[in-house]
C-alpha cells in the first residue's frame, strides 16, 4: 500500500509541474488568440488589407490552449459529472464507483492515445496547414509551411496529460480506500466549471 | 441494432458519475467496438478534433475572458450598485436588485455560471444581512443567473448557431425580449411573494445624485453590450471578432479607465478563462462525435418518427418538445444537449412551419432553465459553491421561480413574435 501512496504522490508531483507549465502556455495561447484576432480586425479596417493567416493561427492557438489546460480542469474536479447517486452511497462504495468510472475514462483515453498517435504521425499529419508559415531562414527570406501534425499534436498532448491525471486520480482513490487520505498531497482548489458556455 | 443502445448506456454512465465528456465518448465507443466497427472509432476521434477546430466557436473563450476581465476589474460591484439605485426601493428591494443586476450582467457575460460566481458572492451576503433567508437569496440568484445566456452575448447560442448554421446575430437579437421577460416575471414573483413571506422592507429610494453617481460608475461596463451588438449588427465585426474586440475593450477600461485591474492580475484572468473554455471545447468536440454515432444509428429518424406518430399538430408537438427538453436539461448540460438534439429536433419543426430562429430560442431558453434542475444543474452547483448551501436546499427553494420560468417558456413558445420581432426589425429575418 505504501507503494501506491508513493506512486500517487509521485505522479501527483509530476502532474502538478507539467500542468503548471500547461496552464501558463495555455494562458499565453489564449492571450495570443486575442492579439491575432485584433490584428486581423486592425488590418482589415485600418490598413484595408485582409491578412490570410489570423483565422488559422487563432484556431491553432485555441486547440493548444484546450489541450494544455483541460487536464488541469479535470484534475481539479472541473469536469462536470452527476454526483447525486454517488453521494447516497457509503464512502467505501462511492470510492469504488469512482475508481470504476475513472477506469472507464482511462480506457477511453488509452484508445484515443493510440488513434491520436497514428493520426498525428500518419499521412493526415503530413499535409500542410493552409496559411500558416514559419521562418525557415535567419534572414526571414524563406518561410516553410506548417504541417497539420503541429495542430493535431495539441489533442494528442491533451490526451496524454488527461491520461496521467486519470491515473493519478485512480491511485488517490485507492489510497482513500485504504484510509491514507491524510497522507496524500493536496490538489489545490476545486473549481466549478461546467460546460462553461452555460 | 446494438448501436441504438448508445443513448441508454450514456445515461447509465452519467447517473453513475462518469464525467459527461467521457460518457459522450465511452458509450458510443464501447458499442462500436462490440459491433465490430473498430474502424469507426477513428471517426469518433476525428470528430472530436474537427468539432473543436472551429473559428465561430472561438467567440466562447473570448466572451469568458471578457467576463473574467470585467469581474476582476470590480465591474460586478458597480453593476450591483447601479441596480440598487434603480430598484432597491421596491418591496423585496435586494431580491429585485439581484434580478436586475443579472439582466445587466447578461449583456456583458454569456454565461449563467459566470453570473452566479461574479454576482452571487456579492449579493447573497448582502441579502442575508438585510434579513433574507439564505436559501431564498441563493434561489433568486440562481433563478436570475440563467438570464445570462439568454440576453446576448450567449455561449449557448454560439454553439447552436455553429451546429445548425443559423446566424449568431439573429439568435442574439431574438434572445433579448425573452431574457427581459424572464427578468420581469421574476420581479413580479418577488413582489407577490414579498407580502406573503414578509420579505424585508425596501431600502430608501436613491436620490437623483446617488442614482447619477451609480450610473456613472457603471457607465463604461454597461457600454459593452452596445459595442458588441452594434459591431455585429452593423456588420463591422463577425461575432468572433466582436468577442475579441470586447476583450480588448474590457482590458482597456479595467486597466486604464477604471484602474481596477493591474497587469499582475492578467495571467490569473487568462488562466481562469482558459480553464473554463477548455472544458467547453472538449465537451463540444465530444458532443460532435456523439452526434455522428447518433446519425449512424439512425437516431434522428427514429426520434422524429416517434414524435410525429404522437401528433402532427405543431402546437402540441411544441409542448411535447418542451417537456422533453426540460427532462433532458435535468441530465445534460445545455451545450451538449443542443449539439445532440438540435439537428434531430429542429428540422421536424421547421418542416411543420416553425421559424428556425424561434425554435432555436425555445430550445436555448428551455435548456438554460434546465441548468436549475437537478441532478445536472450547473447553476445549482455554482450557487451551492458560492452560498455554502447544499444543492438540494437550493433546488427546493428555487421551485417557485422555476415554475414561473416554465410559464415564460410556454409564452415564448406560443408567441413567436416575442423572439422574432427584433431580428425581423433588424432585417435578419423575413
Amino acid at each position: 500500500m505504501g507503494l501506491i501512496l508513493g506512486l500517487a504522490n509521485g505522479i501527483g508531483a509530476v502532474n502538478a509541474a507539467l500542468l503548471m507549465l500547461g496552464r501558463w502556455l495555455g494562458a499565453a495561447c489564449l492571450g495570443l488568440m486575442v492579439v491575432v484576432i485584433l490584428t486581423q480586425v486592425f488590418f482589415r479596417y485600418v490598413m484595408d488589407n485582409a491578412l490570410p493567416w489570423p483565422e488559422e493561427a487563432s484556431r491553432f492557438l485555441m486547440l493548444w490552449s484546450t489541450g494544455l489546460m483541460a487536464p488541469t480542469a479535470f484534475r481539479r474536479g472541473g469536469f462536470v459529472a452527476i454526483d447525486m447517486l454517488v453521494r447516497l452511497f457509503p464512502n467505501g462504495l462511492a470510492t469504488v464507483l469512482s475508481i470504476v468510472m475513472l477506469s472507464i475514462s482511462i480506457a477511453v483515453l488509452w484508445v484515443a492515445l493510440g488513434i491520436g498517435w497514428s493520426e498525428t504521425t500518419g499521412i493526415g499529419g503530413r499535409f500542410a496547414l493552409d496559411s500558416l508559415r514559419v521562418p525557415a531562414s535567419l534572414d526571414l527570406s524563406v518561410w516553410a509551411k506548417v504541417p497539420k501534425a503541429a495542430m493535431m499534436s495539441a489533442m494528442l498532448v491533451g490526451v496524454v496529460l488527461l491520461l496521467l491525471v486519470a491515473i493519478e486520480l485512480v491511485l488517490r482513490n485507492l489510497c482513500i480506500l485504504t484510509g491514507r487520505l491524510h497522507r496524500l498531497n493536496e490538489i489545490p482548489e476545486t473549481i466549478i466549471l461546467g460546460s462553461g458556455a452555460e | 441494432m446494438i448501436l441504438s443502445l448508445f443513448l441508454p448506456l450514456f445515461l447509465v454512465f452519467l447517473v453513475l458519475g462518469l464525467p459527461v465528456v467521457f460518457g459522450l465518448l465511452a458509450a458510443p465507443g464501447i458499442l462500436l467496438w462490440m459491433n465490430g466497427q473498430e474502424r469507426d472509432l477513428v471517426l469518433l476521434y476525428r470528430n472530436v478534433f474537427e468539432g473543436m477546430n472551429s473559428f465561430p466557436l472561438m467567440a466562447i473563450p473570448f466572451f469568458m475572458l471578457a467576463g473574467e476581465l470585467m469581474n476582476r476589474g470590480g465591474i460586478s460591484l458597480r453593476i450591483v450598485g447601479f441596480a440598487q439605485a434603480m430598484v432597491g426601493h421596491f418591496r423585496g428591494g435586494l431580491a429585485q436588485v439581484n434580478v436586475v443586476d443579472s439582466m445587466l450582467f447578461a449583456g456583458i457575460s454569456g454565461s449563467a455560471v459566470a453570473d452566479v460566481s461574479a454576482l452571487g458572492s456579492i449579493i447573497i451576503p448582502q441579502m442575508e444581512k438585510k434579513g433574507y433567508p439564505r436559501p431564498f437569496a441563493a434561489a433568486i440568484t440562481a433563478a436570475s443567473a440563467i438570464i445570462g445566456p439568454i440576453i446576448p452575448p450567449s455561449g449557448i447560442m454560439i454553439i447552436y448557431a455553429y451546429v445548425m448554421g443559423e446566424s449568431v446575430a439573429a439568435l442574439f437579437l431574438a434572445g433579448i425580449v425573452p431574457g427581459i421577460l424572464i427578468g420581469v416575471a421574476l420581479m413580479i414573483t418577488i413582489t407577490l411573494m414579498a407580502n406573503r413571506y414578509n420579505l424585508p422592507q425596501a431600502m430608501p429610494r436613491a436620490t437623483w445624485r446617488e442614482a447619477g453617481a451609480a450610473g456613472a460608475a457603471a457607465f463604461w461596463p454597461l457600454l459593452t453590450p452596445v459595442l458588441l451588438m452594434g459591431g455585429i449588427l452593423t456588420g463591422v465585426f463577425t461575432p468572433t471578432e466582436a468577442a475579441a474586440v470586447t476583450v480588448g475593450y474590457s482590458f482597456i477600461i479595467s486597466l486604464f479607465v477604471l484602474k481596477t485591474l493591474t497587469l499582475h492580475d492578467v495571467p490569473g484572468v487568462l488562466i481562469r478563462a482558459g480553464l473554463t473554455s477548455s472544458v467547453v471545447m472538449l465537451l463540444v468536440g465530444a458532443a460532435m462525435a456523439f452526434k455522428t454515432v447518433a446519425a449512424l444509428a439512425h437516431t434522428p429518424e427514429l426520434l422524429a418518427s416517434t414524435l410525429l406518430s404522437l401528433t402532427d399538430n405543431p402546437l402540441l408537438l411544441l409542448l411535447l418538445v418542451n417537456l422533453l427538453l426540460f427532462i433532458v436539461g435535468m441530465f445534460l448540460d445545455a451545450g451538449p444537449a443542443i449539439i445532440i438534439l438540435g439537428p434531430i429536433l429542429a428540422p421536424i419543426f421547421t418542416q411543420l412551419g416553425v421559424d428556425p430562429v424561434h425554435f432555436a430560442i425555445v430550445m436555448v431558453v428551455n435548456l438554460t432553465v434546465g441548468l436549475l434542475t437537478p441532478p445536472m444543474g450547473l447553476v445549482l452547483f455554482a450557487t451551492s459553491a458560492v452560498s455554502g448551501l447544499r444543492v438540494e436546499v437550493i433546488a427546493r427553494a428555487v421551485l417557485p421561480f422555476l415554475a414561473v420560468e416554465f410559464l415564460v417558456i410556454l409564452l415564448i413558445t406560443y408567441i413567436p413574435a416575442l423572439s422574432l420581432t427584433l431580428p425581423r426589425l433588424a432585417g435578419f429575418l423575413n
